[in-house]
């Protein structure tokens, strides 16, 4: 399958460097509005053409698979224009602020019969995954609560979010730069507790002298399987990606940063023995789970990001063998519905 | 002249317009809008134009009547796509407008770190070949040789004259100790090489080279090395460093061809266990230990031969220019009229001497 990117920032490495392990997948251009980027982007990784025109791109290499990695206000035209040249679209979240867009997208797509995927990836590494695997097997139970925290230091000195010149494009995003993790929240409470029904957040601006309009967010989202909290904050340390899942046998958390997971569950036998048993099961794989994250670290490799480049796989997997994506549409309309209510006037405290 | 100086906040940047002062030239500084700069330290001599390189269309006025453009502005921190956006993306949005200009001369600072240091023997001079596997530099080598990339065909494309100076590394007063004479590891200081003669220039020199190669017309065309010369090795840099800051520490002398040995057997692990995708520090990556340490010889011939140019200032008055608080220093930085007449006598005196 040919594929090519738009846009050559930094994410856009980790799409480039995935798509280079798969078979059967060529890279073959990349758009960028600096040449030197584009050009420089395709000399490092041996792509075979650079671009500074995204149309002119789509109608000479004529891609199976386009790749939008640019600042979000760019992502429903382009996506667009993508899909309008007949290519299956993967777009970096948020795919878009507009609600009304999203479904334009969506419709565009199956009207084309082409597969459009929202970048969720944190919805593909491993914790979340084995979380999963608890779910589907009935060891965790019903799901009652989950809970999902980012904490970033997006005010930090030399953060791109507080640049003072030139201001950061998810600044004009509803919810400012806290909108741009929003579709991570969002994914990873859908994921687990379904569409939501009603949602209450909290948005507050803790540090004054800041570009920001917000720095630190919370919400309470009651959903069509349970509940969800949500939060993000930037200057709760250590920086984190924390999720927990409750079920009604047993509780599963990870740090997704980090990547460990525990598992906190009663065996049978007298509570005090049980008790003892499960804090020492989950210190041994605390543990383990660091030695390996530091050995991984050394090693280099993916991090964070190996859920992106699970998502990639399945995705060029799905579309080579025609089944169904990993990512399907209305998963895509779900959770930007529950994005919108996240950043609704209304639905403030 | 007319001169339009980019990156004029920064280091080298403050030292240029200084230098440029003091040859009689008229300088408009382009400063980003939320960089504070104390605007009467120049005592009305600079015209200060606020924008950021990045932002389209806000560059075009920047360049009205401007007969030379010294471009010294580049990132020098931050991940790799922060300092080719920075460096590149901003080079580009700053040469589109000139473009729309009547502006037609250019002077740019490069660095040596654009040269293929493994390759090169012996003497580095600017026919030396460049760095021919540059993804393995770090990201400022992959910037800045990109930077010089995109203006040299800008150039091209535009019959420009292009001086470009490369300069080594940059010290003086308040960067006392730049990367190339050693690296810190709390109270003690490796000193790679410690006899090696690392491509130091004083900011003061390196400042007045920039000016000379702009009003120069036969430095058009050419790329300069900038460095000194001054024939000193980087125990002896350190050394002064700590004699006259006063600073604690140990230096520790490391032989060069021991540590590349270490980092070659770094770089072999890597491959071997991790298939090159180990994360590690620079000092355990040949190329780019190579760019920091490497024992080269660095000539000032071309300079010298084609712009008839010395660094006015020999190594004892650098070390007095960095190490001692006077009003001659201060007026580098902060040049009233009076204090330009002041630098004036400072460099002929010490010109004399040279």
């Amino acid at each position: 399958m040919k594929a090519v990117l738009i846009g050559a920032g930094q994410i856009a490495q980790q799409h480039i460097a995935c798509l280079r392990s798969l078979t059967g997948v060529a890279l073959v251009g990349v758009c960028d509005l600096s040449r030197g980027v584009a050009e420089s982007t395709a000399d490092r990784f041996g792509v075979g053409a650079w671009f500074t025109d995204h149309l002119a791109m789509l109608a000479e290499a004529r891609p199976d698979v386009v790749h939008v990695t640019t600042p979000p206000p760019s992502h429903f035209r382009l996506a667009m224009d993508a899909l309008a040249a007949g290519a299956h679209v993967i777009v970096e979240k948020p795919i878009s602020t507009v609600p009304t867009e999203v479904s334009t997208l969506l419709h565009a797509a199956s009207e084309r019969r082409r597969v459009l995927i929202e970048d969720y990836n944190y919805l593909f590494n491993p914790p979340v995954e084995r979380i999963r695997d608890l779910e589907r097997s009935g060891d965790l139970g019903e799901v009652v609560n989950v809970e999902v925290a980012i904490s970033v230091d997006i005010v930090a000195q030399g953060s791109p979010f507080v640049d003072r010149d030139l201001a950061h494009p998810c600044l004009s995003l509803p919810g400012g730069a806290i909108a741009d993790f929003l579709p991570h929240l969002a994914s990873l409470a859908h994921s687990f507790v379904g569409p939501h029904r009603t949602v209450r957040t909290h948005w507050q601006k803790r540090l004054g002298d800041s570009p920001l309009p917000y720095d630190e967010f919370r919400a309470v989202v009651a959903a069509e399987h349970g509940t969800a909290y949500l939060s993000f904050s930037s200057h709760a340390r250590p920086e984190i990606f924390w999720i927990q899942v409750d079920g009604t046998r047993m509780r599963a958390a990870a740090d997704l940063f980090d990547p460990y997971l525990v598992v906190n569950r009663l065996d049978g036998g007298p509570r005090p023995i049980a008790l003892l048993r499960d804090r020492l099961r989950q210190a041994r794989h605390v543990r383990l789970a660091s030695w390996h994250n530091f050995l991984h670290k050394l090693a280099g490799g993916p991090g964070a990001y190996q859920g992106l480049w699970t998502l990639l796989a399945r995705t060029y997997e799905a579309l080579q063998s025609g089944v169904e994506p990993p990512i399907s549409a209305r998963q895509i309309a779900e959770v930007n519905n529950l994005v919108a209510a996240l950043t609704a006037q209304e639905n403030r405290f | 002249m007319n001169v339009l100086v980019t990156g004029a906040a920064g280091y080298l940047g403050r030292h240029i317009i200084a230098a440029t002062l003091k040859r009689g030239h008229r300088v408009r500084a382009l400063i980003r809008p939320s960089t504070w700069i104390d605007e009467a330290r120049w005592g009305g001599a600079v015209e200060v134009f606020r924008a950021d390189l990045r932002a389209p269309g806000a560059l075009t006025p920047a360049f009205d009547q401007v007969d030379v453009l010294l471009h010294i502005a580049a990132r020098v921190d931050g991940s790799e796509s922060a300092q080719m956006a920075d460096t590149v993306v901003g080079t580009e949005r700053l040469l589109e407008a000139m473009a729309k200009s009547a502006t037609r001369r250019i002077v740019l600072a490069s660095s040596l770190s654009v040269y293929g240091w493994t390759a090169i023997r012996g003497t580095l001079t600017e026919d030396s070949p460049l760095e021919t596997d540059l993804y393995r530099r770090d990201c400022y080598a992959i910037a800045k040789t990109w930077q010089e990339r995109v203006v040299r065909r800008m150039c091209q494309e535009h019959d420009w004259a292009l001086t470009v100076l490369r300069p080594g590394f940059i010290w003086g007063r308040d960067r006392a100790y730049p990367a190339g004479i050693g690296q810190k590891l709390g109270r003690w200081h490796l000193v790679f090489g410690p006899w090696s003669r690392p491509p130091m220039t004083h900011v003061e020199n390196c400042a007045d080279c920039f000016a000379e190669a702009m009003e120069n017309p036969r430095a058009v065309g050419h790329t300069f090395n900038v460095v000194d010369g001054h024939d000193i090795s980087s125990w002896r840099y350190l050394g002064e460093y700590f004699r006259r800051t006063g600073a604690a520490g140990h230096r520790i002398p490391v032989p060069y061809h021991m540590a590349l040995a270490g980092a070659t057997l770094a770089e072999w692990i890597n491959r071997w266990l991790c298939q090159g995708r180990a994360r590690l520090p620079g000092l355990l990556i040949p190329c780019r230990l190579q760019a920091r340490f490497k024992p080269l010889r660095f000539s000032t011939r071309k300079l010298d031969e084609v712009l008839g140019w010395r660094p006015p200032l020999d190594f004892a008055h650098c070390l007095q220019r960095t190490y001692t608080a006077s009003a001659a220093q201060q007026c580098c930085t902060s040049a009233t009229p009076e204090q330009v007449q002041q630098v004036q006598e400072c460099l002929t005196s010490s010109q004399s001497r040279t």
